[in-house]
């Protein structure tokens, strides 16, 4: 337990140090790029004088040191600065789109996870056979279109032929809930509505599904492959000679050693979402932090772009280490060799 | 006359058929192992040997173009004529097999604990974790384990090939199983370790009144283990007897010729052998009982 403190801890700090790395990064390209920020938030008819003294009050006549001087010095007392695309506090834009996302983002890896794994074990149990080949030829073409692609088929079979779901929104426009965690999901709870809650959960299941598909398709394979390799491996020769039935065999003496190398490759696919997010949240009008971001990029909203990315390579960073963890848990291998730093 | 014997083996064939036509493995093997009897069976690799004890075993029945003909009859009962589940009923508990690398044959995401009491379960279904751990200590303790504790903590890469070797061995004998196929059991592990392993392993089974197939390519370590032998080459029986007896006489061609091969280290180094010669394909030569 001791030692889970411990490594959780270290990775933390590597993430300030990675975190640190992407702020100079991100905060050199966004300035490097051609157009003036003040002018284009300001635009054409603005007078030479108007632009002057904002280009003053965002401090972007001065060297670009003294500039990372000033974002660093905003940034460690939780300000981000104002967005000149919407003119309100960046970490206000941030505290409303990233719930919204996360939302989208989390039930997407939930399907990754509980519809992906178990399609992978199954073709990889009856290897060869029809519910393989099936499985393989499906998880071929959701891996071979991007999730926007099976948005708008989605959307055309379920909301537009079908109308089993709804095409946009977060929740039914005729609920209104207060927003505490910006969590839907959540806030219907704490607001008592089960009726919003079934309602947000139903505007977010088809975009989430759309998002998912490819990290479906692409944790299906994995898990297949890894399986169809550890079935070749004489511990599970063993377990047959010990007369185990084959259910068990798969879901218990296959599976485990199968997910260890998959494990590592979904959770960057996970991460992964966070940029497909963009289009899928187009598509389906959802308030979410990808579309910002593109927003505030053409926008050259110096900014909101670095809070932007900040956060989403926090949530990244995050999501490794998450996985890290969850790898330690199922691979003892890793678990003792960190015990042992 | 004695009871039906724990194993008993007659004509038994087998071939594999696939896109480029019928290839025939075994040629009609008769092979019979007694109530507490250890029988090896010697052959180099390729020899049929394995697949032997996968047809006991029943694995290599669901096994897609392998056509099996002859008679298998465990403690008198007939395998041909039983359903695969019934097959699988068989396995770890009234048949057990031990593997050639003790290591790689342990899951190694699963402590030993757990694996044990998997296989305990096997046995009994409604084995308790407790039970199972005291179940588990005991046989362990058979095989000159000491700390049982942290054995049974422990995954298989933390433990020595050794260690590894002779929980497979308790494994295998802790349901109590009638018959226990080794297949060329602990040929990983350096011939030290094995030695140790095989003389637990000995004293195991004949404390238990287990039979054994001791499958092998080492006349050496099948000297050591086994009551009778048979000695095996390309699918058919060339030479079968009491081990005393055929070490003492080996009489068919194919078996001079393999004890021949046994390198010396006092000089000679390893011998010369014809790879094949007409002569392997002799009729099989059957020993009277060994004299007392």
């Amino acid at each position: 337990m001791k030692s889970i403190v411990s490594a959780v801890a270290k990775r933390l700090a590597t993430t300030a140090i990675v975190l640190f790395g992407v702020s100079i990064l991100i905060f050199l390209i966004a300035r490097i790029i051609p157009g003036d920020p003040a002018r284009i938030a300001l635009g054409p008819r603005a007078t030479v004088e108007q632009v002057e003294r904002m280009r003053e009050t965002l401090h972007l006549n001065d060297s670009i040191f003294v500039q990372y001087g000033y974002f660093v010095g905003d940034f460690l007392r939780g300000d981000l600065g104002i967005s000149l695309y919407t003119n309100r506090p960046v970490m206000t834009d941030i505290a409303q789109f990233l719930p919204a996302t996360l939302e989208l983002v989390l039930l997407a890896g939930f399907f990754m996870v509980s519809i992906g794994l178990p399609l992978g074990a199954i073709a990889a149990r009856y290897r060869g056979g029809w519910a393989d080949h099936t499985i393989r030829i499906i998880t071929l073409l959701t891996v071979s279109a991007p999730a926007f692609v099976w948005a708008v088929i989605l959307v055309l079979l379920f909301s537009y032929y079908t109308p089993l779901f709804p095409i946009a929104g977060r929740i039914h426009e005729t609920i209104s809930i207060a927003p505490v965690t910006r969590f839907m999901l959540i806030d219907t709870l704490i607001a008592g509505r089960l009726d919003g809650f079934l309602s947000a959960l139903h505007h977010l299941i088809l975009p989430a599904f759309a998002l998912s598909l490819s990290g479906i398709g692409q944790a299906a394979r994995l898990t297949r492959s890894n399986m169809v390799e550890v079935y070749t491996q004489p511990y599970i020769e063993m377990a047959q000679s010990y007369g185990f039935s084959e259910r068990r065999i798969a879901s218990k003496f296959a599976f485990k050693p199968s997910l260890i190398p998959s494990l590592t490759i979904i959770g960057l696919d996970f991460a992964a979402l966070l940029g497909n997010a963009f289009l899928v949240e187009n598509i389906f009008a959802w308030p979410g932090i990808s579309r910002y971001g593109v927003g505030v990029i053409l926008q050259k909203d110096l900014n909101a772009i670095v809070g932007t990315v900040m956060i989403i390579s926090a949530t990244f960073l995050i999501a490794n280490i998450v996985v890290d963890l969850l790898v330690a848990v199922i691979n003892p291998r890793i678990r003792y060799a960190e015990q042992s730093d | 006359m004695r009871d039906a014997p724990t194993l008993s083996i007659s004509d038994l064939t087998l071939s594999f058929r696939n896109w480029s036509g019928v290839s025939q493995v075994l040629h009609g093997i008769d092979l019979d192992i007694h109530k507490g009897e250890r029988v090896g069976l010697v052959g180099e690799s390729g020899s049929g040997k394995s697949v032997i004890a996968r047809i006991i075993l029943g694995t290599l029945h669901d096994v897609k173009g392998a056509q099996i003909g002859g008679d298998v009859r465990l403690g008198g009962r007939d395998m041909a004529g039983m359903s695969k589940s019934e097959r699988g009923e068989l396995r770890g508990t009234e048949l057990s097999m031990i593997f050639q690398d003790p290591t790689t044959a342990l899951n190694p995401v699963y402590t030993i604990g757990m694996q044990f009491l998997e296989v305990l379960r096997r046995g009994d279904s409604g084995m308790s974790a407790e039970d199972g751990k005291v179940r588990s200590a005991e046989i362990l303790g058979e095989v000159s384990i000491t700390d049982v504790d942290r054995v049974l903590e422990s995954y298989p890469f933390q433990l020595s090939g050794g260690m590894n070797q002779r929980v497979m061995i308790a494994m295998a004998l802790v349901n109590e199983p009638q018959l226990l196929l080794a297949d060329e059991p602990g040929t990983a592990l350096d011939v030290t370790v094995q030695a140790q392993t095989l003389e637990l392993m000995r004293n195991l089974v004949e404390q238990h009144g287990t039979s054994v197939l001791f499958i092998s390519h080492n006349l050496g370590v099948v000297r050591e283990f086994a009551d009778r032998i048979y000695v095996i080459y390309k699918g058919r029986i060339v030479e079968r007897g009491p081990t005393a007896s055929i070490f003492a006489d080996p009489r068919h061609p194919y078996t001079k010729a393999l004890m021949a091969a046994i390198p010396r280290l006092t000089g000679g180094g390893v011998p010369d052998i014809a790879e094949e010669s007409e002569s392997f394909f002799d009729p099989m030569i059957t020993h009277g009982e060994a004299p007392e």
